[in-house]
């Protein structure tokens, strides 16, 4: 199940980090996002093929450890969004779809003219969203 | 002639020219934007709106009457319906309803269920007194006057507030007849 999701702007700056556990580890979020960013910097700098020119690159497992998987995908605004998850095994057309709908949830906000770019993301209707995607995905994993 | 609206807006919609809907929210939220920068208070913002849309409205009601072919209108019932089913799907590319006519029938209630101009848009809590849509209340103020109607339009439900549909109530204070301005024995 997912533990939580972050969406990281351009210049590294936090725009949005929600945590899905109960558990009071805002904290240690903070940590795997920071920690994820240099994952996906070194990615980007050194594609490994030399044709990865898509747009909207899913970059995919970033870095397995011990209890939790991280996947990343950057949109060509070099907006990146992160999911921690929980699971064991969880299928690459899952998250990816997972990482479309947060990708068009994330443009609506944004696309609100009162929303300061670069800046957190205050909108509620993005959090329900959010949540929503969420519970989706976890309901589609496990049914 | 046919005895409400000769041609439906849907008709004329499709026959004019058109814009992609995103540019049209977009250009209009960012024009709402720069008006709280440069006034910041919100009553300022609204009256001003409610100055454009006037503005715009006694500019446009010569396009849509040569547009839609509407014949005069009756009484103000007519008008009623045929601003919310020819102008608003003509020019916004949704059509409202009218509804709550009171006893003697100079006023009614239009309601949007959908209103392009707001899609994306959630208002911060410093804002709440904003009428986003004022530019609508304007527009129809402002045509009206030029077709000798003086109208008087207040908000009732917003959806940005919370409510589920935008309500705007439209008064009619009064008609004014044509005056000739010249005097003809000069």
């Amino acid at each position: 199940m997912i533990a939580s999701v972050a969406v990281v702007g351009h210049q590294n700056n936090p725009l949005y980090l929600q945590s899905f556990t109960n558990a009071n580890d805002a904290l240690k979020l903070h940590h795997i996002v920071h920690c994820s960013l240099d994952v996906i910097d070194e990615r980007v700098n050194n594609p490994k093929r030399s044709v990865s020119t898509l747009n909207e690159s899913y970059l995919g497992l970033l870095y397995p450890t011990e209890s939790y998987k991280v996947y990343g995908y950057l949109s060509n605004t070099k907006a990146k969004f992160l999911v921690v998850t929980t699971d064991l095994d969880v299928k690459d057309a899952d998250i990816r779809s997972f990482f479309r709908r947060f990708h068009a949830a994330y443009v609506d906000a944004v696309s609100n003219p009162f929303h300061v770019p670069e800046k957190k993301i205050v909108s509620r209707t993005f959090a329900q969203r959010v949540s929503g995607i969420v519970k989706a995905f976890a309901a589609g994993t496990n049914g | 002639m046919a005895p409400l609206v000769p041609k439906s807006g849907d008709a004329i919609f499709a026959s004019i020219d058109r814009v992609n809907a995103e540019l049209f929210t977009l250009t209009y939220g960012a024009m709402v934007r720069q008006l709280l920068t440069d006034l910041e208070e919100v009553d300022v913002v609204n009256k001003q709106l409610d100055q454009m849309g006037y503005n715009i409205g006694v500019r446009l009601i010569d396009e849509f009457l040569a547009k839609s072919n509407v014949s005069r209108c009756v009484d103000f019932k007519e008008t009623a319906d045929v601003i919310a089913k020819v102008g608003l799907k003509m020019f916004l590319g949704v059509t409202a309803s009218v509804s709550n006519w009171d006893p003697e029938g100079s006023s009614f209630s239009l309601v949007l269920d959908d209103n392009p101009l707001v899609d994306f848009v959630e208002l911060p809590d410093t804002f709440q007194g904003l009428h986003y849509c004022n530019i609508l209340s304007g527009v129809i103020r402002g045509a009206l006057e030029m077709v000798s109607m003086k109208t008087e339009i207040t908000w009732i439900r917003d959806m940005l507030h919370g409510d589920d549909a935008y309500e705007l109530r439209v008064k009619l204070l009064k008609q004014i007849p044509e005056e000739y301005p010249y005097k003809d024995d000069e």
